[in-house]
């Protein structure tokens, strides 16, 4: 018969972070089912979610509020009532990604389109540069194009693909909603400008280009287009928020895990960088800038008994520690 | 506590031989890992070249637990006076690719523990683990390079330990 062990508290190094992004126009989020999927390959997460890398300094503070109902003379407490339901997650990444720079941004992100010859001037990126039609037999890591549009790229060359701008307004964006339209516009780029179908060119041949990772959306639909971008753009004030379902691992050392998982995630606060030291060499001068992110978490109804819920903490105990 | 040093040893030592397997020690008449263990060798005055040694340090112990932890420090030493090829030229080079090897070694931060004091060795229910490795200045000695490594081992004492 197998011994047992009387496990401590978990000690972990470091948390973990995925994303995946809520269907806006069906307010759909994603859930994680720790039942079936608590055993993870931290590396591989399963679809949707999408991996962010280590992050820092995470912060879960619940401002969630009880109230005493009083009865009697001299009153005295009979029972606790749940008078509001608040939470908040904060931390900072690691690393300055697309995603994590969108996550830690207050309102849309935007990718800055590779400006035509002679545009004028633009805050978010000049009028763009012609996109090019994708052509038919891409996969999300090969794009197909005609050999004259395929020389314009290079190994290195950033690139966003998604559809033309046809006009219409609301959520924009599959399968993540870039921003919220409550009128027309007239750039015809616009889906491109808030997409987060982007990619890195890493190889090219006479007619394809060769992605260093698979776009996020998967193969190019039909009458999907692409175009060259130098980097990525986001405002201070708009009216947009994005909402994500968050998944967060403590890895125990003893095999044991801690999940936090927050069905709806909006950010809470406009962008910001924290300047940490690059060591203890380095109280000034070398600093590396991290984005920080604030996070308000949005209740769902659990449909197992109807109550409103704004995370769930599952914890999966180590191999033969006592319960 | 033992079974901790035993286990870390083993995983460096497994790890070492996929890592580079050309870096090995004839020991005993036996061609093994490039690794060893310091206080179960017989003395030297000088710790092999191009050789990984364990040395053991400090211990604490924390009983406040529900089970007892043991915090044991490892020295890990290393020296190269470069190849006979090269005339010793490359000894930087030799000592930085030891950097990366225990760099590699160490990776990931955990191992399971074993009970080596039986055969075959007897898996037990927990693991050990260890913190960031701490890198002291490169030591100058004529031709000869060395460095050494600190990491804390942390481990849970087990029935029967």
């Amino acid at each position: 018969m197998a011994n047992s062990f009387s496990a401590p508290a978990p000690v972990a190094r470091r948390v973990r972070a995925y994303f995946a992004p809520v269907n806006r126009v069906t307010q759909a989020p994603v859930l994680f089912d720790p039942s079936q999927l608590g055993s993870f390959n931290l590396d591989a997460p399963p679809s949707p979610w999408i991996d962010m890398g280590w992050i820092e300094n995470f912060t879960r503070k619940s401002a969630s509020k009880s109230g005493p109902i009083f009865t009697g003379i001299p009153a005295s407490p009979l029972e606790q009532t749940r008078e509001s339901l608040e939470a908040q997650v904060s931390f900072e990444f690691l690393s300055w990604t697309k995603l994590t720079m969108a996550l830690a941004t207050g309102s849309q992100h935007m990718n800055l389109l590779a400006p035509a010859s002679s545009a004028p001037a633009a805050a978010d990126g000049a009028k763009a540069t012609p996109a090019v039609t994708i052509q038919s037999g891409s996969t999300a890591s090969v794009i197909q194009l005609a050999a004259t549009d395929a020389v314009n790229f290079a190994p290195g060359s950033m690139i966003a693909v998604d559809a033309d701008y046809a006009g219409q307004t609301g959520f924009v964006g599959s399968p993540v909603s870039g921003t919220y339209l409550r009128q027309e516009v007239t750039d015809v780029d616009y889906i491109r400008r808030v997409t987060f179908n982007v990619g890195l060119v890493l190889g090219v041949s006479s007619a394809s280009l060769i992605l260093a990772q698979p776009l996020p959306g998967g193969a190019p639909a039909a009458g999907t287009k692409l175009q060259a971008i130098t980097g990525f753009v986001d405002r201070e004030g708009g009216s947009f928020y994005h909402e994500w379902s968050a998944l967060f691992v403590m890895q125990g050392s003893q095999g044991d895990r801690i999940f936090f998982h927050y069905p709806r995630l909006q950010s809470l606060a406009g962008a910001e960088e924290s300047a940490t030291p690059l060591d203890s060499k380095h109280k000034s001068g070398l600093t590396r800038i991290l984005l920080k992110g604030c996070f308000l978490a949005l209740p769902v109804t659990d449909p197992l008994d109807g109550e409103r819920v704004l995370c769930y903490r599952s914890f999966k105990p180590a191999a033969y520690a006592l319960i | 506590m033992q079974n901790a040093k035993d286990s870390f040893y083993l995983a460096l030592r497994t790890r070492l031989a996929t890592i580079n397997p050309e870096r090995t020690v004839l020991l005993r008449g036996a061609l093994r890992p490039g690794i060893l263990v310091e206080e179960a060798e017989a003395p030297t005055a000088q710790p092999p070249a191009d050789v990984f040694v364990l040395r053991w340090l400090g211990l604490g112990v924390d009983m406040d637990l529900s089970s007892t932890m043991t915090a044991e420090e490892c020295e890990i030493l290393y020296s190269t006076c470069g190849t006979q090829a090269f005339g010793g030229l490359d000894r930087g080079r030799m000592l930085s690719a030891m950097d990366e090897e225990v760099v590699a070694m160490l990776q990931p931060f955990y191992t399971p523990k074993f009970n080596y004091s039986v055969q075959p060795a007897v898996a037990m229910q927990t693991q050990l683990f260890w913190d960031e490795p701490t890198f002291a200045p490169i030591n100058v000695q004529r031709d000869r390079l060395s460095r050494s490594v600190k990491v804390m081992l942390y481990s849970y004492q087990e029935q029967g330990e």
